[in-house]
């Protein structure tokens, strides 16, 4: 039987920062970069091999709710444009599972932040974009 | 190695009040856990000393 996901509760964390309940969207990217290993007598393109490890191109896009209250989005975000930092995205709070896989994004790279993003009678948000990095995936 | 003082509800695993060092935080950018105050440099104040003064009625 088909099984769908409905995620209510992940978690995100941001620079050790928990940010899951001011956060709307996540999306995690993993990607290895594709390399064509086609050659001569080959009839059809190729890529990739099983002795070939192409670099990683991850990214994370997160959509998170505005606030500049102490310790919150704002504050949390404003410092790590430039630089490196650590995402931790989960389906669920809870421990690592087979069920429950923790994905952490190692040295991701923050280019840009929008510290103001308003419009009247809606609330604020900023979406986040960050690349690169080593993605890990703990199941226990 | 350098101690911190979380102070806030935020940093994940840990509450306000805890000392932790940089190995705690191990991955994480500690200069903007600073600027967002989620730590605080300030070494954890000890508690004030009491004695008990017997006096006699």
């Amino acid at each position: 039987m088909a099984t769908s996901v409905y995620l209510s509760n992940p978690v995100v964390t941001i620079n050790s920062v928990a940010l899951t309940d001011q956060c709307t969207s996540a999306t995690l990217n993993y990607v290895l970069e594709q390399l064509e290993t086609t050659s001569f007598g080959d009839t059809a393109r190729k890529y990739g091999a099983s002795s070939i490890v192409s670099l990683e191109n991850n990214s994370v896009e997160v959509e998170l709710y505005q606030s500049y209250a102490a310790s919150e989005t704002e504050a949390t975000i404003y410092g790590l444009v430039g630089i490196q930092t650590n995402i931790v995205i989960a389906p669920a709070s809870g421990a690592a599972s087979a069920t429950n896989p923790i994905y952490t994004l190692t040295g991701a790279y923050l280019e840009t932040h929008t510290p103001i993003n308003a419009s009247l009678g809606e609330l604020s948000t900023v979406t986040l974009t960050f690349t690169g990095g080593k993605l890990t995936k703990a199941v226990s | 190695m350098a101690n911190y003082i979380v102070t806030s509800n935020r940093l994940v695993g840990y509450d306000p009040g805890d000392v932790i060092t940089d190995a705690d935080l191990e991955g994480a950018n500690i200069d903007a856990l600073i600027e967002a105050g989620h730590l605080s440099t300030q070494s954890a104040k000890k508690p004030a000393k009491t004695k008990t003064i017997e006096t006699e009625d």
